[in-house]
């Protein structure tokens, strides 16, 4: 028979590379940014485009989906094409792809700073562009199922289940987390309220971290790392096992982001065992990889390809050994809402994602442009300095969490609490946020090295945009001998896909369904009432300044919490919270019990300038909520919307219920008054100081 | 820490057992599975990184 002669298209994977590169520089560049405002908060620059509220967003969403995405995409399509000698499925997809992947991103650069958020965390981007990452996911789908259909080679290799799982999980988790009701073209509100909301929420944040940030990086491990090392992988066994039981147990796990919440005891307990059991897999692919360089570690010393896979694996261990005790309950207790939880993922995304990705980066652009890396010893210094960048990072951030969590939980002999002032506690732990940003600037000193040396060597080589390839067709056996059942799976990308999804539908439904359906599970309080229109508006002022992002508002059932915040937080308390904003850090304290705490006077002193309250406070000023003017235009809409989903406002009440916003936000511009404070009720201030003063009270005992 | 975290399971640990079962019979049954399998096969799909030709192994 004689052999087709084929191309690979390596024009997509070096666009892809470079994307990369310039998004990882600038999602860096502004992580760096937000760092910096934690102990300056000068540097959040005076205005509300660039306040941490509205930039964090933009941090995370740059470097999961830019830079990891990006990193993906290239390593998928520079992977796939070899593994089954064939070409790209369609150039016209690949390009469509690349493109709409940018323009979604660009985007996210304009909408988040804009503060047109959802404020579900790593799902912030409102629906209009849910909607086109959906197309731009079944575009990379249709492309890669195509190249799978057309293939050469027979059995799919381990690499190209996970980036199957991949591709369908995503799209499942994506589609679920944006269920959202459109109020206009750039604000919805999601189906889910409360306790659901979060467990939704969690189970998407979660499996994002697992199916976009380690699944996809699987796979490229599977094949770069045994290209690199220039030996196979250590066993293709554990690769099965490995596989099997990460998205099964993967999608488990979600509920640990909510443990002493209000979310149902079962649903913690079983989120609790199933991240416990994911060392299990975990560590079988770490020690997969790890092994592969068995007999080869002197490669170790002279590649520094191989160095970077070795820290990534390495960062890769300790990340998915920490999270499963971070998931134990009396540890969380102590961590969670803490810099603790940030130390973690940075551990796995500057040392697993970003080496993984420096990595294979040195290895594939001087293959894909034919030539030499620029400079072995400048990528050796990246090396070094990105090493002691994640090290500068993560450990003052691990020493800024166990005091800070220590330090919430302290009372004195007497019974009361030793740090009653939240911003104690905070002024602590300042250098060691001083400490942190000086590591995020090594490593992306060292992306920068990276960018020029790569840059440096695509000049000196020239890219072989259509390498030339031959491999026999593939034959249609008639008669297939008796075998193992798992190899035909091997051979049959439909039936794996089916199964993945089967595989992981199975863990979070069992979670949710009963969740959603089973009315013990959200006992219900007579006294919660929907938010009057002007706490609405107060409420989606609230998400669109990213306020989540650093005050919680959910109590645990801990005397250090009921103590300090007030009782503790019941699911019945949710059931009008589209979207729930329990938030997931405590950089400022928890506001579920906020209402009626401090006077009117206080807040609007607070928001204006938080250090004439709270001298050395952190929080950046919020003045433009002064000078802005709430738009009512959209109270009737809100409310309607509202109704949809369920929260019992009177019928007809979306008409009248500007009457209302007018009369509140009367009293409470005549009640600054007294204090001598001039502000006109028309003000957004005046919205989130009726939305600050409704939180928690409920359920308050009145006095 | 166990007896505290057992003491505070009350009427859930259905699902811990559960979990338990799951775990154990996941892995059995994989196992199993794995050491029934033929090394010519592993052999060949781990190779499949390497420019191979294409080999029949039937």
């Amino acid at each position: 028979m004689q052999p087709d002669k084929f191309y690979y298209d390596n024009k997509i994977v070096r666009d892809f590379a470079i994307a990369t590169i310039i998004w990882g520089i600038i999602g860096m560049t502004v992580g760096l940014l937000i760092a910096t405002q934690l102990f300056n908060p000068a540097l959040n620059l005076g205005n509300q485009y660039t306040s941490f509220g509205r930039i964090r967003p933009l941090h995370t969403n740059a470097v999961i989906f830019a830079f990891v995405g990006n990193a993906i995409f290239m390593g998928v399509y520079y992977s796939l094409q070899r593994l089954l000698k064939a070409r790209m499925f369609s150039d016209a997809l690949s390009k469509i792809h690349f493109w709409g992947w940018q323009l979604i991103i660009i985007s996210a650069v304009i909408t988040l700073p804009l503060g047109l958020t959802t404020s579900h965390e790593y799902a912030e981007l409102e629906w209009p562009i849910d909607i086109a990452i959906t197309i731009i996911w079944v575009v990379f789908g249709v492309n890669m199922f195509g190249t799978i259909f057309k293939r050469r080679e027979k059995h799919l290799y381990v690499a190209i289940w996970f980036y199957i799982a991949t591709f369908v999980t995503i799209a499942v988790l994506h589609i679920v987390n944006s269920f959202e009701l459109p109020i206009s073209a750039f604000k919805s509100y999601y189906l889910f309220a409360g306790v659901q909301d979060a467990l939704v929420q969690w189970w998407y944040g979660h499996n994002a971290v697992a199916f976009f940030l380690t699944t996809p990086y699987l796979g490229m491990m599977y094949y770069f790392l045994p290209k690199m090392a220039n030996r196979p992988i250590y066993s293709y066994r554990l690769s099965i096992l490995h596989f099997w039981a990460l998205i099964f147990i993967y999608i488990w796990a979600g509920p640990h982001h909510l443990l002493y919440t209000s979310l149902p005891g079962w649903a913690q307990s079983l989120g609790v065992a199933f991240s416990i059991m994911l060392i299990a897999p975990s560590w079988g692919g770490m020690i997969n990889g790890l092994l592969t360089l068995r007999g080869a570690w002197d490669k170790v010393r002279d590649d520094v390809t191989l160095k970077f896979m070795v820290v990534a694996l390495t960062a890769y261990g300790m990340a998915t050994f920490e999270g499963p005790l971070l998931s134990l309950k009396s540890v969380n207790a102590i961590a969670h809402f803490t810099d603790w939880i940030v130390a973690h993922v940075h551990v796995g995304a500057l040392g697993w994602n970003g080496f993984l990705t420096f990595g294979v980066m040195y290895w594939l652009i001087p293959r894909i442009y034919k030539t030499e890396l620029y400079s072995k010893k400048l990528a050796s210094i990246h090396f070094w300095i990105g090493t002691l960048g994640i090290l500068f990072y993560a450990i003052p951030l691990y020493w800024a969490g166990f005091t800070q969590g220590l330090m919430w939980k302290q009372f004195t002999a007497e019974g009361l609490l030793k740090y009653p002032n939240f911003l104690e506690t905070v002024l602590r732990i300042l250098p060691m946020y001083v400490m942190r940003s000086i590591g995020g600037t090594l490593y992306l000193v060292g992306v920068i090295l990276m960018a020029y040396n790569l840059f440096k060597t695509m000049k000196a080589g020239k890219l072989v945009s259509n390498e030339a390839a031959e491999a026999l067709p593939l034959v249609k056996s008639e008669n297939e001998p008796k075998e193992f059942w798992h190899r035909k799976i091997e051979r049959k990308p439909i039936t794996m896909l089916l199964l993945s999804l089967v595989v992981i539908l199975i863990g979070g439904m069992i979670e949710m369904i009963p969740t959603f359906f089973i009315s013990s599970n959200v006992p219900t309080i007579a006294s919660v009432k929907p938010y009057s229109p002007l706490e609405l508006h107060g409420r989606d002022l609230y998400i669109r300044e990213g306020c989540v992002n650093c005050h919680s508002q959910t109590i645990r059932p801990f005397r250090s919490e009921t103590e300090r915040y007030g009782e503790y937080s019941k699911a019945g308390e949710f059931v009008y919270d589209h979207p729930f904003l329990w938030g997931s850090k405590r950089t400022g304290p928890d506001l579920q019990r906020e209402g009626g705490k401090y006077s009117n006077a206080w807040h609007y002193n607070h928001l204006m300038d938080p250090r004439s309250m709270s001298p050395g406070s952190i929080m950046p000023a919020y003045d433009w909520l002064i000078d802005q003017k709430l738009d009512t235009t959209t109270t009737a809409s809100k409310i309607k919307a509202m109704q949809t989903l369920g929260v019992p406002y009177p019928e007809g009440y979306a008409n009248i219920a500007n009457k209302d916003v007018d009369k509140q936000a009367k009293a409470i511009a005549a009640n600054l008054m007294i204090d001598k404070i001039k502000v006109g009720n028309d003000k957004e201030i005046i919205a989130i100081i009726a939305y600050l003063q409704r939180l928690g009270t409920d359920i308050k005992n009145k006095h | 820490m166990f007896k505290q975290f057992i003491t505070t399971l009350d009427g859930n640990e259905i699902y811990m057992l559960g979990s338990l079962f799951i775990f154990f019979a996941f892995f059995i049954i994989a196992t199993i599975a794995l050491i029934r399998m033929k090394k010519k096969h592993t052999d060949y799909m781990s190779s499949l990184p390497f420019e191979t030709e294409n080999r029949d192994i039937n």
